[in-house]
């Protein structure tokens, strides 16, 4: 139809320029155009009448259009476009030959099988008939091919952009006329670069493409995303948060299983939510002991499921074998010290220290490491306190603390990055005066400026919506048993009120009072500080979830283990390596990165960082290079040669001086992919194709190709010029505002 | 109080009761001193002295001499002026007797004191919930029994705890004993009785005194046991004169050593 109105293909006009061949200059035209609107004008109103001023406009308008068309034609508008010579420019096919390609989403043929066919039913012939055309085999390099049954579906990789630049490159010394992808755009590298369409486009060889493959699937489940954190301490319980959509199976439920390579750590049950939306779920399971974890999460495949390779997604989780420390200050001997002690002293990845005032002038230590540790109590040096990773404080004034103590505390976890806690108690928090310090900078709520705020009040323990969702307060997998679990404990004796909670800081569990004796409280709170975290249990009364409950109950060492964990699994030693990506899927350069901290824990500019990377052949030694941007960080772009685990130790030293040393684990994964988005990722080649003047086609429409393609400014063309004026379009036109005219008078009788 | 306050008062202070897992409110038994409460008897502190009110031929009614309520309550209140003149542990002003009796009470003391133990019975069911009790993270110090035949009663009754548990000698160097002070286990701890008589034992068949002890299965002394001597005694009399300071030292000594080791471990 487009041809018929408009003479000529859609191609032309897309690669034509306009022009108008008439040797008078075009401001005439749009003179013309005036003089006669006006002249018209005129007449009509001299003429008037009877004729309303409604009617006259719009006779005036029909006739100043007739006026414009007329002359329009006789400027004689054209397009003035670029043909290719027949047999002396190559065209390119790029036929995509990864393994999404062998997905049969359409009928029994393969999306590669129906390739070929577009391609050996007429389409190739009519392209050798006007061109040389080279056959090339797309996957994770370019490959030319002599016949298409060179082509197998096999490769675990499609780079797009990379192939197309090849042929860009070759054109430098080939006449290449034009490119057809043939493709269901899914591609590894994430697309195609800019850098890569602006040199096709700066060479003017049109990229045309043909879609394969549903852009939408029918009945499938696929996993988007998984977060987990790249480290964590051995027995650590972790949340994998995975993120999934489905097409087909709205309402029906299905099964989220967490596995370590086969052995299975958890198994969820979810009802799949409304169609193609993102459903985010979130399963909890052990970490296990120290090691590196290849952790999968993985969706049962359901009935009829179209694509089942991409039902699973792995991360790769290091189990540091480390044993934080965690310094923890008690004023006075009181129960939720004993108990406190007792809840951890099992958790091997936990070495709780402890300084108890058992007299006003006297200290018990425990779990120091020598006679000599902390004999002159709470330290009184930076290098000493940042020793530890965490810091607690039971009922003690802050008082007990020099000013210098205090400010150290501050610094422990905004610049240290350590974990800090508060337990209430009578000589705790607001009464004990720590609200008038630098460390109430860094609590999770402002305290009252007031002494009382400590009392025995009877209260039960709910959750926040937070807490529900909180690692500190699962006790139960499942959320909801959780929060009764956390209902049915026995009470707290006693609440201490901390005031307002801060921006950002986040209430996990309230204290109802028992006997409507007062609003809630907030009991446990949480808030991230500059590099470290702080956290607030606002009682002293915990202990008897141990007592008053079962020896078997694990509730009381489950919320402390869980509890003191928080605070210094994420406290950074003072040499820390990293990678953003642990798993490296379809990728080959690893981001290695080195922070380096001095002993007070200020950024070692001056360090000389080396990378040791060990792995699949590789003994490398790498000098790390300065961040100038963030003095005390290293940063190394470091290609793995091939698919497979890597260990990387970055070791900072200072002189002769080793500031520290740290290890950790990346793996590159080819392959995988190409498992995920199999739709036809059809807005990648239609951007391909219009941003460098070819066009997207269905398979169905694909042999139109053979006739569009001559139409380039690529290779080796001569531009012709192709008349408008007479444009079955513009006649009818012409025909129309007449018809329009003529039926408008005599609707108003005035013919 | 008018009857119709007296009923409310009682309501009020049964709910409350109910809604803290059977926590027993503060009841003074009739014992053997008659000593008003201190004011602040109902003020709520950290840490509570439970007295265990075991069941003997009488019944657990059968305070007094000889009975579970023996030197109380004035052993018991002057202990909680030791621990208080001697440490930064928050003690409530008195006492809460407390008894093995099936319901969730004795759970909320995690401190237990028992005297005159080579008297007790210990049954089946109460043996087991003294096991459950010290398992939990309870303590229990036995104390004020005599000889022989006082210590087969005693651990006649342990025995429905403890079954097949070792019973150790402490030794003087056990960290138990130098919390916060340094005791000498040399020195016996007289009652009473003993003094009267010029001696610091009551039974000639086994006058020495025995520091000795259970522990759980990580090592800890869960139950302290205190036997041929009278720490009760000691601190019922250690503000008279007649009472041998060095005696009353170290049964203070003793106890807040206990106390610290069990809020500690």
């Amino acid at each position: 139809m487009f041809e018929f109105l408009f003479k000529y293909s859609r191609t032309v006009f897309n690669q034509g320029n306009f022009v108008f061949l008439n040797s008078w200059p075009v401001w005439m035209l749009w003179a013309g155009i005036a003089a006669a609107a006006a002249g018209l004008g005129f007449l009509i109103w001299r003429k008037g009448g009877a004729a309303t001023p409604v009617r006259s406009v719009l006779v005036w308008l029909l006739q100043a259009a007739l006026a414009a068309l007329l002359l329009f034609m006789i400027w004689r508008p054209a397009l003035s476009v670029s043909t290719l010579k027949p047999q002396q420019n190559i065209v390119a096919v790029l036929v995509d030959d990864s393994s999404s390609m062998a997905t049969k989403d359409e009928g029994d043929a393969a999306r590669k099988d129906r390739a070929t066919k577009v391609l050996t039913d007429g389409l190739l012939q009519k392209l050798k008939d006007k061109f040389q055309v080279r056959v090339y085999r797309m996957s994770d390099h370019l490959a030319r091919i002599e016949g298409l049954d060179q082509l197998n579906a096999q490769s675990p990789v499609t780079h797009i952009g990379p192939s197309l630049k090849q042929v860009v490159a070759d054109a430098a010394s080939l006449p290449i006329g034009a490119m057809v992808v043939l493709s269901d755009g899914a591609d590894n590298t994430g697309g195609v670069d800019l850098e890569t369409i602006a040199e096709i486009r700066r060479q003017r060889i049109p990229v045309h493409t043909i879609g394969f493959g549903r852009e939408q699937m029918q009945r499938d489940i696929e996993i988007s995303n998984v977060e987990l954190p790249q480290r964590t301490l051995p027995e650590s319980r972790l949340s994998a948060l995975v993120t999934f959509h489905q097409h087909g199976f709205t309402g029906q439920k299905a099964k989220i299983t967490i596995r370590d390579n086969n052995k299975v750590l958890a198994a969820q049950d979810v009802t799949l939510k409304a169609e193609g939306a993102e459903q985010l779920e979130t399963v909890l399971f052990n970490a296990g002991p120290a090691g590196v974890r290849m952790i999968q999460a993985f969706i049962d495949p359901l009935p009829n499921e179209e694509n089942l390779r991409n039902n699973i997604v792995t991360r790769m989780v290091n189990v540091d074998k480390r044993k934080p420390r965690i310094l923890y200050l008690e004023g006075e001997p009181r129960w939720e010290f004993k108990f406190a002690r007792r809840a951890v002293e099992d958790d091997q990845s936990i070495d709780l220290v402890t300084i108890l005032r058992t007299a006003p002038n006297k200290l018990y230590r425990q779990g120091v490491k020598s006679a000599d540790e902390l004999k002159n109590g709470f330290p009184t040096t930076v290098e000493e306190l940042f020793a530890f990773d965490g810091l607690m404080f039971g009922s003690v004034d802050a008082a007990y603390l020099t000013p210098q103590q205090l400010q150290n505390v501050k610094d422990f976890v905004d610049r240290r990055g350590g974990g800090l806690a508060f337990l209430g108690g009578k000589d705790a928090l607001a009464d004990g005066g720590w609200q008038a310090t630098p460390v109430a900078e860094v609590m999770p709520t402002t305290l009252p400026d007031k002494k009382g705020t400590f009392q025995w009040t009877p209260a039960n323990v709910r959750l926040t919506p937070q807490g529900s969702e909180s690692l500190i307060t699962r006790l139960e997998d499942d959320p909801k048993k959780n929060d009764k679990r956390f209902e049915d404990l026995p009470y707290i004796r006693n609440v201490q009120d901390v005031g307002t909670p801060k921006l950002g800081a986040l209430v996990l569990a309230e204290a109802v009072p028992m006997n409507g004796g007062g609003k809630a409280l907030p009991l446990l709170i949480t808030m991230n500080y500059g590099r470290g975290r702080s956290a607030i249990f606002a009682t002293s009364g915990s202990w008897r979830w141990q007592m008053l409950q079962d020896k078997s109950d694990m509730s009381h060492e489950m919320f402390y283990r869980q509890f003191l964990r928080w605070m210094v699994t994420d406290t950074p030693a003072h040499v820390t390596g990293s990678t953003p990506r642990s798993l490296m899927a379809d990728e080959s350069v690893a981001q290695l990165r080195a922070t380096v901290k001095d002993k007070t824990f200020m950024p070692a500019a001056d360090a000389v960082v080396e990378a040791r990377i060990i792995g699949e052949g590789v003994t490398e030694t790498v000098a790390m290079t300065p961040d100038q941007g963030e003095p005390g960080t290293f940063t190394l772009d470091w290609t793995a040669p091939k698919q497979g685990d890597y260990l990387v130790e970055v070791i900072a030293k200072r002189g002769d001086q080793e500031l520290g040393r740290d290890a950790f684990t990346f793996r590159r994964e080819d392959g995988t992919a190409e498992n995920f988005h199999i739709e036809q990722n059809r807005a990648l080649l239609e951007k391909l194709s219009s941003e460098t003047k070819g066009n997207y086609y269905k398979p169905a429409d694909a042999q139109q190709l053979g006739e569009d393609i001559t139409y380039s400014e690529g290779g080796i063309s001569v531009r012709e010029t192709r008349d408008l004026w007479d444009m079955p379009i513009l006649f009818l036109a012409f025909l129309m505002i007449r018809a329009v005219e003529w039926l408008l008078r005599r609707k108003w009788g005035t013919i | 109080m008018r009857p119709r306050s007296a009923i409310l008062a009682v309501i009020l202070t049964l709910s409350l009761w109910g809604v803290l897992l059977a926590q027993k409110p503060f009841k003074e038994y009739p014992g053997e001193d008659r000593i008003p409460l201190p004011k602040d008897w109902n003020v709520p502190h950290e840490w509570v002295t439970a007295r265990l009110m075991w069941r003997s031929y009488g019944g657990r009614m059968a305070f007094g001499f000889g009975g579970w309520g023996t030197d109380y309550p004035g052993g018991d209140r002057n202990l909680i002026e030791g621990v208080r003149r001697l440490t930064s542990i928050d003690v409530r002003s008195v006492e809460q007797p407390t008894e093995l009796d099936g319901s969730d009470d004795i759970y909320n003391w995690p401190f237990l004191y028992a005297v005159e133990v080579g008297r007790w019975q210990l049954d089946e069911e109460e043996g087991k919930q003294l096991r459950e009790y010290l398992d939990r993270g309870g303590f229990l110090m036995v104390d004020d029994f005599h000889g022989r035949y006082q210590w087969q009663v005693f651990e006649e009754g342990i025995r429905m705890a403890f079954p097949n548990e070792d019973i150790e000698d402490l030794p003087q160097t056990d960290p138990i004993f130098h919390m916060l002070s340094d005791v000498d286990l040399k020195i016996q701890i007289a009652g009473e009785a003993a003094l009267a008589y010029g001696r610091t034992y009551e039974q000639a068949d086994d006058p020495y005194p025995r520091w000795r002890g259970i522990r759980d299965k990580k090592g800890r002394i869960v139950v302290a046991i205190c036997h041929n001597m009278d720490l009760g005694d000691a601190w019922e009399h250690s503000n008279e004169p007649w009472y041998p300071e060095e005696m009353a030292t170290t049964a203070h000594r003793i106890l807040v050593n206990y106390a610290s080791y069990d809020l500690t471990h």
